[in-house]
């Protein structure tokens, strides 16, 4: 084996190893940004209960008063319902004020998001919504 | 409740459970115990036990039946607070470290030169392709149930929806088998392991989510072992001479006996293509 196979080989190794632990997971960082991560308040309008991920929407008032409404991507349906949190929990909250830390999409779409987590304003529990960045 | 008060009290509860999770989390406090402390970290999920002797088939061999869950807890351990480190892991890397894959070098190449937005979209999770084999095996954070009698083992997979058929009746393969995702297997049992060996792999699937993708001549081999009631291990071996320099070899992943529900999850929401496509052309404008 030349030098340069060598190398390569190395390099691939290094590579695979600092992957290791998100073998099971794709990752948010590749489509999230981990540098426009903030919280947001505001009132819940609606769930889709989808996989691979579902979404819920929030109307978040800006600082001039605007309100867009949002878009948070979650966690696949499976990891939600087996951290205990259901889509019944989401319909008795839409209408009502809800708390979220989310990061913004890289490729710059507007007013869409992944959650990292979250907290109805019924119950006031932090649910994690997703991987949480930063 | 007004929207300023919501906003007060969960920013003063943010800022709590920011507090708490830094100083009362078990992770944490596992993480760096204080000096002379006696007491192991209480954790809600740990580690499960092995359980009694495995059941068995009426031919006498190992029954490998049951709802699986890939990590030590045998139930869901992702987005949940409070879990033993060991509990979530597949395997320990210091009592059975996985080698690394031995790429030719034109595979190395090959995989080096994918971008970070290109790595992505060649991951099962996010192009909603099944998994197939034997990445169902080594990169599914999800469910699967094994129906397991003399004659066959059904494997039903909790992501996609995906199932395979495994018969372990003695039948032959196929000379030259259509290119199926799970491969087309043969059985049989050394002793109280199953070794199943399949060939004739669909070519788009890839092993590992690193890139690591497969020849149409990759053979896999399974080792199915349950030594105890509660713990199933699984260990593949992958050899793909057009790509890998070597066979490889997993460690001994193991697998626990979870008494939960199982979820359905079709695919049909995918926003992550048309998310990661846009940033792969902004990738390439910036080339």
């Amino acid at each position: 084996m030349t030098i340069r196979r060598l190398t390569i080989a190395a390099i691939m190794a290094a590579v695979l190893a600092a992957a290791a632990p998100s073998f099971a997971h794709h990752s948010f960082a590749a489509e999230f940004d981990a540098n426009k991560c903030r919280e947001f308040t505001g009132t819940l309008t609606k769930v889709e209960w989808t996989n691979p991920h579902g979404f819920f929407h929030v109307d978040v008032k800006d600082t001039d008063g605007t309100v867009h409404n949002w878009s948070f991507q979650t966690y696949a349906l499976i990891t939600l319902r087996r951290a205990g949190t259901s889509l019944e929990l989401f319909k008795q909250n839409i209408g009502k004020d809800v708390w979220v830390r989310g990061c913004e999409a890289k490729n710059g779409r507007p007013f869409y998001a992944a959650a990292g987590s979250l907290k109805f304003a019924s119950d006031g529990v932090l649910r994690q919504m997703g991987q949480l960045q930063d | 409740m007004t929207g300023l008060r919501f906003r007060l009290s969960v920013g003063c509860a943010a800022i709590a459970a920011l507090i708490g999770v830094q100083y009362a989390s078990p992770r944490a406090q596992g993480a760096r115990p204080a000096a002379g402390a006696q007491t192991a970290p209480k954790y809600t999920i740990t580690v499960m036990p092995p359980g009694g002797p495995p059941p068995r088939l009426p031919d006498g061999h190992i029954d490998l039946s049951g709802h699986w869950l890939p990590n030590s807890a045998g139930q869901g351990v992702s987005g949940r607070d409070g879990v033993d480190p060991a509990a979530r892991r597949q395997f320990d890397p210091k009592v059975t470290p996985e080698e690394q894959p031995s790429f030719q070098p034109w595979a190395a190449e090959k995989i080096k030169n994918m971008t970070p937005v290109e790595l992505e979209l060649a991951k099962s999770s996010v192009n909603c392709m099944p998994r197939g084999l034997p990445a169902i095996w080594l990169q599914n954070p999800y469910s699967t149930v094994i129906v397991h009698t003399p004659t066959m083992m059904a494997q039903l997979y909790e992501v996609l929806n995906n199932w395979r058929l495994v018969y372990t009746d003695g039948r032959p393969a196929p000379k030259d088998p259509e290119p199926w995702f799970h491969g087309t297997s043969t059985t049989r049992w050394e002793g109280d392991t199953l070794v199943v060996n399949s060939h004739g792999f669909d070519e788009r699937t890839y092993v590992m989510p690193t890139g690591w993708f497969h020849s149409d001549e990759m053979k896999v081999t399974e080792r199915y072992t349950r030594p105890s009631k509660n713990h199933l291990i699984v260990q593949i071996t992958v050899d793909d001479p057009k790509v890998l320099t070597k066979p490889w070899t997993s460690a001994p992943r193991r697998w626990t006996l979870g008494n939960g529900e199982v979820y359905e999850f079709y695919c049909t929401n995918n926003h992550e293509l048309d998310e990661l496509g846009k940033l792969k052309e902004q990738e390439s404008y910036g080339k």
